[in-house]
């Protein structure tokens, strides 16, 4: 990699003023370092070492809403009984992010900032739209693990579990910018990526993820994903789902799915057609075929509609209660 | 004639690697491990084109870099590189990072080739890009025949047409290729992770001018090698060049990316298979055509078998009437090399899901049509023992007949090894103490396989005393010379060795002291009468005590997702024979990892190429996908012990029948056949027939 300096910043003021523009904040660094050892990455100036800043590191409960620290670790997020109780959707989320040593050191806001996964993209030597380059290869090239849904170009997907968990549950990731805090949700936090081929969220040069609040409200939470392997791989496509459920129907539901689109993939009029019904067969059929609408697939990720498809039903039936 | 004893304490027991201390703690150095005084690392400089023609190198920015003790070029002046990842150049210097700067600073002038090709598919068109300047990239066919074919397809009650094709699997060993390697004016030391001292030895001696007498050697403990690493490599003549220049040792172990590129792979095969059989189910005619590819090269022949794209045909059935086509597609990848058990596994995946296919369209149970053609009396028994212990009569059902959408399937396939015999130049020496202790030095090399273990097992037998009381000495040039490890021939080879080494140990023990019979309690007492000179006996390979070939084979039980396509590989029971068992632990030890290799072959590995790029777009284990422990099944081994036989080595037959047994078990849950390996979700899905055609194809 590139010679940077390094720093350990001491608040979020002091983070921000030291990453300036010309730094990028360093946490669990799984990403981070391999993006700079594979050259990915313009050559920061500084790396800012996040990771004693306090009071990021809790997770809060609240009665209504939870706050947890952008440098909880996912490990935590995993083993945490109340986030099993209250989130159960989270504590499988969670479990199904890469090894168990990655998530010992892995944190929330990293999973969050994630750069894209595609193999092009981390590919040293393509000069793909994602780098600044002027094609999309994977278009072009083996799209297997791509995009169904895009906003431009690149058909780079999301894939992290969090995201994707967190835009089910209404989470809000509380992002430090120019001083203020601001709340982002999750489709706001990712809006970017659909709409720019070089973005991989919506976070500015110098943002800083302090925490995500989310709303204990949905007691019903369920994540399902399906990897070509059954531990340690990326979803093919991951399902996220949660809602209230009062005489075996579902109250405000949110359904969300990565690894199909930039952003976690949510169809408003399907949490709508939802809302009051029992997830019954036929209706979560209806549901999934709402929310792959206007899929697009390519040459080799066709395959991932009827997976979605059947996620989607089982995440729904799961969240009605179905063992 | 030798024999082997029928009474044995530790021959064909459980016994645990007499260096699995060493390896658990730590305190085991690989090849990747060693510091050899004022190392330096080094780093190559490699082709990001996949073909281009190299006009010029400028080392000279590299050199300036903090750190930088050398670099070198592969060759002087204009050059052509054929894929991407090619060696052109490497450096020396005090850290890694120092390294990587002097690769970015290596200036190199070249005319980008933007005609390539890196599919089997389209490199076989014909204007397709050629890999090789006015060579054809798909080569001349070869064909054998037997029998009258088509007459014989007549004759036949039930015929099948299948295509079955396998992907390139790439060398992944633990420890990647590499070497730590010194050259001065005494001569050129390597420590190497190779599988073949001797033949690291000769190839670097070869390749840079030196006499073999003044090159060494060593491989204490090694990381894994499968067919790839028999000869010092561009890497290792890139390291000794570099040694040369820095004066300094020069560790150059390639990366887990570099891996993926240049240092071999198993070939492609697209199998084309018509087969028939008569209505008692006797096999009656096979029509095969397959290809493959060896990516640029027809793959370096090396010991185990050569890395080119045939594969053996019919492959292990009796069929009387046979006619086989078979060719190899050259792309602009990297070239093929030996990889376990060379053409088996293919060729075991395509002829066993044609029997399966078969089977069905004669509406015969798979196992009864097998043991009804198959023509080898250990691996009928097999299939009878395997078929017992698995419950197959109570497992299979109809293809496709299980309920729910989570669909059982159960599988069988077989194996033939035909080497696995020994190498008649194997030799050793033994060095007896007056104290008693006892030293055993081979120039072979155990390459994770448990060789220093058998050594200590047969010593131990044959002299009375206990596996951890012979201290084994192989893997340096400087010890009597031995074969490399490869078809699964060291065991065999060895084993052997270490008898007549012992029989000679105890007839010179018996000459020098008198005492009779010297093995056991009375060896102690015997070698004290040595005085104060060890005595040292030479042996060799003798005749009697080995033999070849091994069989095998493997059932599988999966559970197939019908909604994800998600295929559970839930149990495996494998049947293996290979003679004299040595040691039951490290046999067992080597069938799992058959086994789970076996695994990644039918479910995850697979080379993929970029068209447009011409990069591997996977050369890393987040892509390149190996199973992990939650993927490995319940794995029941079952040994067939048969001392009459002498030893077989087992390394290769354990991985062969691995890949069709899956298949089948999966196209025996679903009612059809997914003919392409990997089996991922997706052609699961494709199979079933849903998935939706793509959308128009981008502009």
């Amino acid at each position: 990699m590139n010679a940077f300096a390094y720093a350990t910043a001491h608040s979020p003021g002091s983070a921000r003023e030291l990453v300036a523009n010309r730094g990028l904040y360093l946490a669990g660094g799984n990403d981070l370092l391999g993006l700079l050892k594979d050259y990915l990455l313009p050559a920061p100036q500084i790396l800012v070492n996040i990771k004693s800043l306090p009071g990021l590191n809790r997770i809060e409960r609240g009665e209504k809403l939870w706050s947890i620290g952008a440098l909880v670790t996912v490990a935590e997020l995993e083993r945490d009984a109340e986030v099993a109780r209250v989130f159960p959707g989270l504590r499988d989320a969670a479990s199904e992010i890469a090894s168990p040593q990655i998530r010992n050191v892995a944190t929330v806001g990293g999973n969050l900032a994630q750069h894209s996964r595609c193999w092009y993209f981390r590919q040293r030597d393509v000069p793909c739209l994602k780098k600044g380059g002027d094609l999309c290869y994977a278009r072009h090239g083996d799209n297997r693990y791509h995009s169904l849904f895009t906003g431009n170009d690149c058909i780079s997907p999301v894939v992290s579990s969090l995201g994707t968990m967190f835009a089910a549950l209404d989470a809000r990731a509380i992002v430090l910018r120019d001083g203020k805090e601001m709340p982002m949700s999750m489709a706001q936090f990712y809006e970017k990526a659909f709409t720019e081929p070089t973005a991989h969220n919506s976070l500015a040069p110098g943002d800083l993820i302090l925490r995500v609040e989310l709303p204990a409200t949905r007691r019903r939470s369920v994540y399902v994903q399906v990897s070509d392997k059954h531990t340690f791989d990326w979803a093919l496509v991951s399902c996220a789902a949660a809602a209230e459920v009062e005489d075996g129907k579902l109250k405000s539901p949110r359904v969300a799915l990565g690894s199909l689109s930039p952003v976690p993939h949510q169809v408003e009029a399907a949490n709508e057609f939802l809302d009051g019904k029992a997830p019954d067969e036929a209706v979560v059929a209806q549901a999934a075929d709402m929310i792959l609408k206007g899929a697009q697939p390519l040459e080799h990720n066709a395959y991932k509609i009827p997976l979605a498809h059947a996620l989607i039903r089982r995440a729904l039936r799961k969240l009605g209660g179905e063992a | 004639m030798p024999s082997w004893p029928t009474e044995t304490r530790y021959l064909s027991h459980p016994v645990p690697r007499v260096d699995a201390a060493a390896k658990v703690t730590g305190q085991a150095r690989y090849s990747s491990d060693i510091q050899a005084e004022g190392w330096l690392y080094g780093m190559i400089l490699r082709s990001k084109w996949p073909a281009a023609k190299i006009l010029s190198i400028n080392l000279e920015p590299a050199l300036k870099i903090p750190g930088i003790r050398a670099a070198v070029k592969v060759r002087e002046g204009e050059f052509t590189v054929r894929f991407y990842g090619e060696e052109l150049a490497a450096v020396a210097g005090t850290t890694k990072q120092a390294c990587l700067d002097a690769l970015h600073a290596i200036e190199v002038q070249a005319e980008p080739r933007h005609e390539f090709v890196v599919h089997e598919d389209d490199a076989k068109k014909d204007d397709a890009p050629q890999v090789w300047d006015g060579v054809p990239n798909v080569s001349r066919p070869r064909t054998t025949e037997r029998g009258n074919v088509d007459a014989a397809f007549g004759e036949c009650a039930a015929v099948i047409e299948g295509f079955y094709t396998t992907p390139v699997q790439i060398h992944h060993p633990m420890e990647t290729h590499g070497h730590t390697i010194f050259w001065t004016d005494d001569g050129l030391t390597a420590w190497s992770s190779t599988q073949g001292i001797s033949s690291v030895r000769d190839s670097l001696a070869g390749a840079l001018g030196l006499e073999h007498s003044r090159v060494r050697v060593i491989t204490d403990f090694m990381g894994g090698g499968f067919g790839a690493k028999f000869n010092c490599g561009v890497e290792g003549i890139l390291a000794a060049k570099l040694s040369r220049a820095a004066k300094a040792p020069v560790r150059l172990m390639l990366t887990r990316f570099e891996q993926a590129l240049a240092v071999g792979n198993r070939p492609s095969s697209f199998q084309k298979i018509k087969m028939g059989a008569t209505a008692d189910g006797t096999l009656h005619a096979f029509e095969g055509e397959n290809y493959g590819t060896a990516g640029i090269g027809a793959g370096a022949a090396t010991a185990g078998g050569g890395g080119g794209a045939d594969i053996p045909m019919p492959y292990l059935y009796r069929v009387p009437n046979v006619r086989v086509k078979q060719w190899e597609v050259a792309i602009n990848a990297g070239s093929a090399r030996a990889f376990r058990a060379p053409g088996n596994p293919p060729a075991s995946f395509g002829m066993e899901c044609a029997m399966d296919d078969l089977a069905v369209k004669l509406g015969m149970d798979p196992l009864e049509f097998r043991l009804k053609n198959d023509p080898v009396d250990i691996r009928r028994r097999e299939f009878q023992i395997g078929a017992e212990k698995f419950g197959w009569k109570e497992k299979y059902r109809k293809p496709g007949t299980s309920p729910g959408p989570v669909k059982i399937g159960v599988g069988c396939a077989g194996a033939a090894w035909p080497a696995g015999g020994p190498s008649r130049n194997t030799h050793g020496e033994a060095q007896i103490n007056p104290d008693g202790s006892v030293e055993f030095r081979l120039g072979v090399q155990d390459i994770g396989t448990g060789t220093k273990t058998v050594i200590a097992v047969v010593a131990a037998e044959l002299l009375g005393l206990k596996p951890e009381q012979i201290t084994v000495h192989v893997g340096d040039t400087n010890f009597p010379p031995g074969p490399g490890s490869g078809g699964s021939t060291t065991c065999a080879s060895v084993s052997p060795t270490v008898y007549d080494l012992c029989q000679k140990a105890l007839q010179q023990l018996q000459t020098q002291t008198g005492v009779a019979d010297a093995r056991g309690e009375n060896w102690f007492a015997a070698c004290k009468k040595l005085g104060v000179t060890p005595l040292v006996v030479h042996g060799n390979w003798i005749e009697g005590l080995s033999t070849r070939p091994a069989y095998g084979v493997q059932f599988a039980e999966v559970a197939v997702d019908t909604e994800t396509g998600l295929v559970t590989v839930r149990k495996v029971v494998a049947v293996h024979d290979c003679g004299l068992i040595i040691d039951t632990l490290t046999l067992e030890s080597q069938i799992n990892g058959g086994i789970i290799m076996g695994m990644g072959y039918a479910l995850y590995e697979e080379r993929v190429m970029d068209d447009l790029s011409g990069v591997v777009l996977n050369p890393n284990f987040e892509t390149y996908k190996l199973p992990g422990i939650a993927d490995v099944p319940d794995i029941e081994i079952v040994l067939l012990n048969m001392p009459e036989r002498g030893v077989i080595g087992i390394g290769e037959p354990a991985t062969v029948p691995t890949a069709g047994a899956i298949a089948n078990a999966v196209a025996n849950a679903l009612g059809v056949r997914v003919g392409s390996l990997p089996i991922t979700p997706a052609k699961v899905l494709a199979a079933l027939g849903k998935v939706p055609a793509p959308a128009a194809s981008p502009t």
